[in-house]
């Protein structure tokens, strides 16, 4: 059945049916929510959020668009909403961190590495430096690269879900590109001195 | 081939999509180029990372919790309750123009005040009285 056909019977009704839509495009959303926000349970809790919100809002769903483009416009901008509400929260994260421990990371590390504590340390911190230069980006920049990056997707898919032009997306993803390197390389510097 | 030519084709070389000719020269500038060098590491970290982020699975019931949440919610009446759009846009208004209202309100209040005018002049006894060589309290209750 094709999504337009699904929703139509959701709407009539048949909520469960909206369980294949969810099977369907959830490890997409997760992994665009992962690309955001860096983290697995935040990644989880907003996939839940963006099903929901996308659940309450299908009469809204025309059409117009695909549907996996839709739901990507949905996952995009809980993203970058649930992104600038954990940038308030910095200054109490950081100071919780001084009490707990981080045990929120998993990231599937080579298994020679795991019998090294040194080396989860040093992946521990690379990973820091990566997501923090991710995190400067500026927000097309950073959408364009999550979705090219995390998702796979081509320049026009990017360009439709950003309402914008190939040329435009090319031209972000080299500039983010760019940007991440100058960024890594500064700090790799400051390390070094 | 310069820096910036070589930077541009970092992800060609490291996807291995670069023809025999332009990887060789990709190749020598690495070798003679430390700041290349080093962004083309520092690039393949990043790469790394993202990777493996993309590789994380989510949590196994996730679909299950989505379908329980939803159900919560059609339970509870509140499917497809969204706010219009012009209240979305009025409830902020409304906040704001009611916090400007309790501050005008306020200074407003503030600003209302009676100069004082009184003339009555203090009784001159009043001004010889000490109030130290009054007999105190206690006095009366050791009595």
């Amino acid at each position: 059945m094709t999504d337009s056909e699904i929703i139509d019977l959701i709407i009539k009704g048949d909520r469960n049916l909206y369980r294949v839509l969810v099977e369907r495009y959830q490890p997409m959303v997760f992994r665009t929510c992962m690309g955001f926000l860096h983290n697995k349970e935040d990644a989880d809790d907003l996939t839940q959020d963006v099903f929901i919100q996308t659940y309450q809002t299908l009469t809204a769903f025309k059409g117009d668009a695909s549907f996996s483009t839709w739901i990507y416009r949905i996952a995009v901008n809980a993203s970058l909403n649930g992104v600038r509400k954990s940038s308030k929260n910095q200054f109490l994260q950081r100071l919780g961190n001084v009490f707990v421990s981080d045990k929120s990371r998993e990231y599937s590390f080579p298994t020679s590495d795991l019998e090294n504590p040194e080396n989860i340390l040093i992946h521990a911190e690379r990973n820091e430096w990566v997501e923090k230069a991710l995190n400067s980006l500026p927000e097309k920049q950073r959408i364009a690269i999550v979705l090219s990056k995390y998702d796979d997707l081509s320049q026009k898919e990017i360009a439709e879900i950003m309402e914008t032009t190939e040329g435009a997306v090319e031209a972000l993803i080299q500039r983010a590109k760019a940007n991440l390197r100058d960024k890594l390389s500064s700090h790799y510097k400051k390390i070094k001195n | 081939m310069d820096c910036q030519l070589c930077q541009k084709e970092f992800d060609a070389y490291r996807e291995g999509k670069l023809s025999g000719g332009a990887r060789v020269q990709v190749e020598a500038h690495l070798e003679s180029c430390l700041d290349c060098s080093v962004s083309f590491q520092l690039l393949m970290l990043a790469n790394k990372v993202m990777e493996a982020e993309k590789e994380t699975l989510s949590n196994p019931f996730l679909v299950t919790r989505i379908m329980s949440g939803i159900e919560e919610m059609d339970n509870k009446g509140e499917t497809y309750s969204q706010l219009p759009a012009y209240l979305k846009v009025l409830k902020p208004i409304l906040i704001s123009v009611s916090l400007a209202a309790a501050i005008f309100i306020g200074v407003l209040v503030g600003n209302i005040y009676f100069q004082a005018d009184s003339t009555r002049q203090i009784p001159v006894e009043l001004s010889y009285m000490n109030d130290a060589a009054l007999e105190s309290v206690e006095i009366y209750s050791q009595l």
